[in-house]
């Protein structure tokens, strides 16, 4: 039994969407001339461009349903993701290794570790990276066939072949440009499809003040201090004061440092965006474009779940944690029935809070766009996996290894190929998704020890240049291992050893899961950091001739060809830091 | 050459929500005063609201592409000092095809 129905209005809205979306890919398709055109765009966009796409391309299911999703479980405190990881990551990027990225020429994140380092630790990157985007976009498709089955009946082979079919007619047509043109539009479409959801929402709870004192009130049933669910830094000092379960350091290090600059600063999911803008400083500014917006994501993505655990939940009558848990509804067995934990209420399926909302506070004609909205995010995701699967695929594993030396015209067919590929895996591993539950669990825990040490190789290649490319490889390899050792010897509270860790042994048990992997990637950063300066030391460095345009002390510093100040990289880093800290303090 | 030359984003993204500005408010101004369709969003008629929203907003899109239609938004890489000199660099490591 769907939760909502659409009416004709709501499926006009949707028809009007995708075929604006599929009209972009049409008028691009004379563009394509070469693979430069097709992987790049031909580096020829504008800033306003690559930076809002910048955004969009990550801003796919994890984000919009995982964020109001944690809002839920942690209140306003799920904004450090923002607010000390995302956006401080994002102006680093921008500021210090773009030049890199950019003034090197590199086709990819992996072809800059080719020019960089070696070809293996290239080969490292690249099949990892490929496998992970493949992966991600699965679960991507996969999630959204389950949710539009769930809210409006749907079928979910139909929506999972539709959208797939929607994203390769783009991505086809008018390869990198029309992802990242699509990814634009997919962007005003989320932020009009969400912002009357918190508007409405807020209304409905009695504004801010109001949602204050209904999360105090469930705060409170949870043990926590009656403000821990609305403040970011207060409950801080303490993993037992704050609903993350983790302490300031514990947080600083592993999300704010190590994951953040991890995924911000080497994904070339996101960095394809800033290769594709038309002039180094253009790629110098997309990021920090993109963290305009971005640090007010969280009042557009985390405040609907926020929201749906406080909407109903009668303040006045305060300790019934179990009928006050909002819009909500508990996790399903199989069977049918819901689920209780040991204290006997019900388990959440936070996974719906937002959708919930949206189904719940939206009239027809609004509820069509809402639901759109919500597509197109998940279609974003997808597009831009593919996208970066495809040139990760053409040049670093079939151009560098399979066939060397072919035409362009080649390698752009390739590239159509690997779409065509892409999509086909993706759509496997939607289906791996549904049947193996645990396997899902596992590979995402496998790419999560993959992307931990990545960013203390990129920092070490571009600011120390005596390291190598052997102590490069080594040091991924080992920062992996490092991550699954110390994953096996700890526990989160509440978990069974397995997939969630302590496999080995437990030494040490932590308040929740997001404080075990904050931890795990500080050991995964910190042991890959050693190794690389341990083996560099004792390995042949390279030529300074070799290293220029590639390491900092090597490269002239980049000229601004900005002829106003207003535009300049430096100056839109301030305003973005300053702005940033405000809402720390704000929000404290 | 590339798609940024060929077209103006500006015009997709103005031209979506301008027909779906005035679909939604044209939608909440039929149904304006349905009390029971709106009660689910605390008595606002949301669709006539935010639809207008979405209306100004386009507007201004199509009218900001209009005004730059005239002067060229993109620049080829060849065009710009950082674009030849990138250019001369690919050429001299033999990254080109």
């Amino acid at each position: 039994m769907p939760v909502a129905q659409l009416t004709s209005l709501d499926y006009v809205v949707m028809a009007i969407y995708f075929a604006v979306v599929l009209g972009i890919g049409w008028a691009l398709r004379r563009m394509m001339r070469t693979s430069t055109d097709f992987f790049l765009s031909g580096r020829s966009l504008p800033p306003w461009v690559t930076g809002l796409a910048f955004l969009s391309a990550n801003l796919g299911a994890q984000e919009v349903i995982g964020m109001g999703a944690s809002g839920a479980k942690y209140g306003i405190a799920t904004a450090h993701f923002y607010w000390v990881g995302a956006i401080p990551a994002m102006v680093f990027v921008g500021l210090f290794m773009m030049p890199f990225y950019y003034g090197s020429r590199a086709r990819s994140v992996p072809e800059y570790l080719k020019l960089r380092f070696d070809e293996k630790t290239r080969t490292l990157n690249a099949v990892s990276f490929a496998a992970m985007t493949v992966f991600s976009s699965g679960v991507s498709m996969y999630a959204m066939g389950k949710l539009l089955n769930l809210l409006l009946g749907w079928d979910f082979d139909t929506s999972v072949l539709v959208a797939a079919a929607i994203v390769l007619a783009y991505v086809l047509l008018g390869g990198l440009t029309s992802a990242i043109y699509n990814e634009v539009l997919q962007f005003f479409m989320i932020v009009f499809g969400f912002a009357p959801l918190v508007w409405i929402g807020l209304r409905a709870v009695g504004g801010w003040g109001g949602l204050r004192y209904r999360l105090g009130q469930l705060a409170l049933d949870r043990g926590l201090p009656a403000d821990a669910l609305t403040h970011t830094w207060k409950g801080m000092g303490d993993a037992a004061t704050n609903p993350i379960g983790v302490e300031w350091f514990g947080l600083m290090m592993g999300l704010a440092f190590v994951l953040s600059f991890g995924y911000w600063c080497t994904d070339f999911l996101v960095v394809q965006r800033a290769m594709a803008a038309d002039s180094m400083s253009a790629a110098r500014r997309t990021p920090l474009i993109a963290a305009l917006p971005k640090m007010f994501f969280p009042f557009l993505v985390i405040l609907p779940g926020m929201i749906a655990l406080a909407h109903g939940s009668d303040a006045s009558v305060g300790g019934l944690a179990t009928a006050g848990t909002g819009m909500i509804p508990p996790k399903l067995l199989p069977s049918g029935v819901p689920m209780v934990n040991e204290q006997g209420s019900f388990v959440l399926d936070y996974d719906l809070a937002t959708p919930m909302m949206l189904v719940r506070l939206f009239p027809t004609g609004m509820l069509g766009l809402g639901v759109t909205a919500l597509m197109a995010s998940f279609m974003s995701g997808m597009a831009g996996n593919v996208t970066a699967f495809n040139t990760v695929w053409t040049y670093d594993i079939y151009q560098a290894h399979i066939r060397k030396g072919a035409s362009d015209a080649h390698y752009l067919w390739m590239g159509r190929a690997a779409t065509v590929g892409g999509i086909a895996l993706s759509i496997a591993a939607a289906y791996v998704a549904g049947a193996f539950n645990n396997i899902m669990d596992f590979l995402q825990l496998i790419f999560a020890f993959v992307n931990a040490p990545l960013f203390a190789t990129f920092a070490l290649g571009m600011f120390w240049k005596r390291s190598t490319g052997h102590g490069a490889f080594w040091g991924l390899v080992a920062g992996t291992l490092g991550a699954a050792l110390h994953h096996g010897l700890t526990l989160a509270r509440g978990s069974t050893p397995g997939v969630k860790g302590g496999y080995f042994a437990t030494l040490h048990l932590y308040r929740s899961e997001l404080a075990q992997t904050f931890y795990t990637a500080t050991a995964a950063f910190l042991t890959c950091f050693v190794v690389t300066i341990v083996i560099s030391l004792a390995t042949r460095p390279r030529a300074d001739d070799e290293l220029r345009g590639l390491v900092y002390s090597l490269t002239p510093r980049p000229a601004d060809d900005s002829r106003h100040w207003t535009q300049r990289p430096a100056v839109l880093a301030s305003v973005v830091l300053g702005m940033t800290l405000l809402l720390n303090v704000l929000f404290y | 050459m590339s798609g940024a030359a060929a077209l103006d984003l500006r015009y997709p993204i103005g031209g979506l929500f301008v027909v779906l500005g005035l679909l939604l408010a044209g939608y909440g101004a039929m149904t304006h005063g349905d009390a029971t369709m709106y009660a689910r969003a605390t008595g606002l008629n949301i669709n006539l609201w935010w639809g207008a929203a979405m209306l100004a907003f386009g507007a201004l899109f199509l009218a900001l592409a209009a005004r730059a239609g005239r002067r060229a938004t993109a620049r080829p890489a060849m065009e710009t000092p950082e674009g030849r000199e990138t250019e001369r660099r690919e050429h001299e490591a033999g990254l080109e095809t």
